[in-house]
């Protein structure tokens, strides 16, 4: 088998962002820690459980945005997969979930992939589309929120179970190639290993200019971002810590809740 | 121009979700023009299904019969609108954000070379708002193609009125027989429902802010405090093996609304919000005083809930004894 991860780096903590000065994106404090989105995690752990099952099969971790992402790659390749793949899109600007989908499809088209795994959505801007767009353009089948899945690479096909509402599950089989986005949950992602984690260190990583595979087109702009209005009905309680759990006390006491 | 705005009016088992009834609302706040809502099913429920919601709305209405329309599949959907729309030039097509139809949204955008925007939560000035990082920002997003693919984040409209003017035609039309490679084989229900959870009348809500597994404890003592009581978490908690997922709240797990409910340590992602929001009460400890959850919830307290929790047990205890 031949899979893809697609990861994406996102900042820590929303604590540290504020809208920048064009009024058009976020930008963070110089603090600001960057770490892996979390729901890609589950996809890299999903994708590995497979090579392991499937000898020979070799996972590739494609990540887009400036250099600093490549802190991500190498955790990737730290938890043990196979190559890392950085194409490179400058810092500090929205980059569209069509504009995503293009490059990872344009640089995934020539590798043959049978399997590209992402997370259900980032944690930043919480599209939820960079999957589904990929599988359009590179003419896979695509299944999202995958909670379970059995590659029968023989047959060419991929059982899955999808999770819906309430947490029941619609169960598909697809055809190879296949785009899956990977829910939280499928499995307990692994930490990386310290042998290769020094090892990818210094590991090579494939680095491709965004503007290499094609022009941008972003299919919609960012017309204004802001700070989402503070708490809508409800009532801080103020004081001390004790003030404040004996002022909770006295409102559960008014809802004859104690 | 005046363009046709689309609906995929999504159903399960016979019925059309409240969803897709909160996405006509939205529809018609577009107020581009006609309105024209897309029910896809097999032979067996089509005509049934489309008479239905005509019969409802009062809106055009086209039912789309195919025999691999039985059951959902994304491929299937996508196949089915794409060829619909391949002499047509809709500005918008308007999809209810469940998992149905957050799956084949993006995909369907692809087809139609329209961009897609998930999750809208308002409109204005053709601009689409929904909001990011985990809702701590609003952003206006402008499509700068010709169609859009829209996916309308429920409970935001409310479910539209019944037509009572018939304006609009019902029409069924039959799909060319497509190949389908997608093989479906059903629902498997759930097996983390927790009806001891959604029956009690307090629900203590543990959130990734808990910071580790022990401190589950504190709120399980809080718990105790009540009668018919429960521990509910979100579930980040379960996937870090905190709880197990019969404890998850939100879209994907339980659904309670309780008397009230103490969110402790939780964001108040919109996935989860969806699960408590019809809570009596709801009271939320958080550290960030820009969390979500303070957006919902009635009271809010700023604190540590892993020294604030304790001093509310305390306090409690003493108040009892006095
Ligand atoms: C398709 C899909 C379905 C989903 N279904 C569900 C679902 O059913 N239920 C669900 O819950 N989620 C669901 N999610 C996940 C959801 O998007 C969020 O990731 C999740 O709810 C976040 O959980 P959390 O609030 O515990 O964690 P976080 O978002 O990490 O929030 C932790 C909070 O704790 C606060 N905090 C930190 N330390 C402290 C402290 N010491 N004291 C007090 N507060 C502190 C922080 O300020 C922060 O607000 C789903 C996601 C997807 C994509």
């Amino acid at each position: 088998m031949r899979i893809l991860v697609c990861v994406k780096q996102v900042c820590d903590s929303a604590d540290t962002l504020s809208v920048n000065n064009a009024g058009a994106w976020v930008e963070h404090a110089p603090k600001s820690v960057f770490r892996i989105n979390r729901f890609d995690e589950y996809a890299i752990e999903e994708g590995l459980r497979i090579t392991e099952r499937h000898s020979g099969s070799v996972l590739d971790i494609v990540s887009i945005g400036p250099q600093r992402v490549q802190a991500g790659i190498r955790r990737a390749l730290g938890m043990g997969a196979h190559h890392g793949i950085h194409i490179l899109k400058g810092e500090d600007t929205y980059v569209t979930p069509l504009e995503r989908a293009f490059l990872i499809s344009e640089a995934a088209r020539s590798r043959h992939y049978d399997l590209v795994l992402t997370g259900v959505m980032a944690e930043d801007d919480m599209e939820g589309q960079v999957g589904g767009l990929t599988a359009a353009m590179l003419a896979y089948a695509c299944a999202t929120n995958v909670i379970y899945e059995e590659t029968v690479p023989d047959r060419g096909e991929i059982t899955v179970e999808r999770e819906i509402e309430g947490g029941s599950r619609e169960c598909i089989t697809l055809k190879l190639p296949a785009v899956l986005t990977i829910q939280s949950g499928i499995n307990i992602p692994r930490y990386p290993v310290l042998s290769h984690m020094l090892k990818s260190r210094t590991a090579a990583l494939e680095q491709i200019s965004a503007g290499m595979l094609g022009p941008s087109r972003p299919g919609q702009v960012i017309e204004k971002i802001s700070p989402s209005p503070p708490a809508g009905i409800g009532e801080l309680i103020e004081g001390s810590p004790y003030e404040k759990a004996e002022k909770l006390l006295e409102i559960l006491h008014r809802h004859s809740l104690v | 121009m005046n363009r046709t705005v689309y609906v995929a009016a999504l159903h399960e088992k016979g019925h059309f979700m409240q969803e897709t009834f909160e996405t006509i609302s939205f529809a018609q706040e577009l107020d581009k023009g006609k309105i024209v809502l897309l029910v896809l099913a097999d032979e067996e429920s089509v005509t049934t299904l489309s008479r239905q919601l005509f019969l409802e709305t009062g809106l055009d209405t086209i039912g789309l019969k195919g025999n691999f329309l039985k059951g959902y599949s994304a491929e299937a959907y996508i196949k089915t609108l794409s060829s619909f729309f391949r002499d047509k030039e809709p500005a918008c097509v308007c999809i209810p954000h469940t998992s149905q139809g957050a799956d084949f949204a993006p995909q369907l955008s692809v087809a139609l070379q329209a961009c897609c925007i998930t999750a809208v939560e308002a409109v204005g000035n053709g601009a689409f708002t929904r909001t990011m990082f985990g809702g701590k920002f609003k952003v206006e997003i402008r499509p700068t193609k010709q169609a859009s693919v829209l996916t309308v984040l429920p409970g935001t409209w409310n479910p539209c009125s019944h037509g009572n003017i018939v304006q609009g035609e019902l029409t069924i039309t039959d799909v060319p027989d497509e190949s389908v490679s997608t093989r479906t084989h059903g629902i498997r229900e759930s097996s983390h429902k927790n009806a001891a959870l959604s029956d009690s009348e307090v629900v203590v809500s543990a959130g990734r802010g808990v910071g580790k597994q022990e401190n589950i404890r504190i709120l399980r003592d809080l718990c105790s405090l009540f009668p018919k009581s429960a521990l509910g978490s979100t579930r980040a908690v379960c996937d870090l093996g905190w709880l197990d997922y019969t404890h998850q709240i939100g879209v994907t797990g339980n659904k309670v609304s309780p008397r009230l409910y103490i969110a402790c340590g939780i964001s108040g992602a919109a996935q989860h919000v969806a699960g408590m929001k019809d809570s009596r009460l709801i009271i939320a400890v958080n550290t960030d005083i820009d969390a979500s959850i303070f957006r919902v919830a009635h009271y809010g307290v700023v604190e540590d809930l892993a020294r604030f929790i304790p001093l509310l047990i305390e306090a409690y205890i003493k108040r009892n004894r006095e």
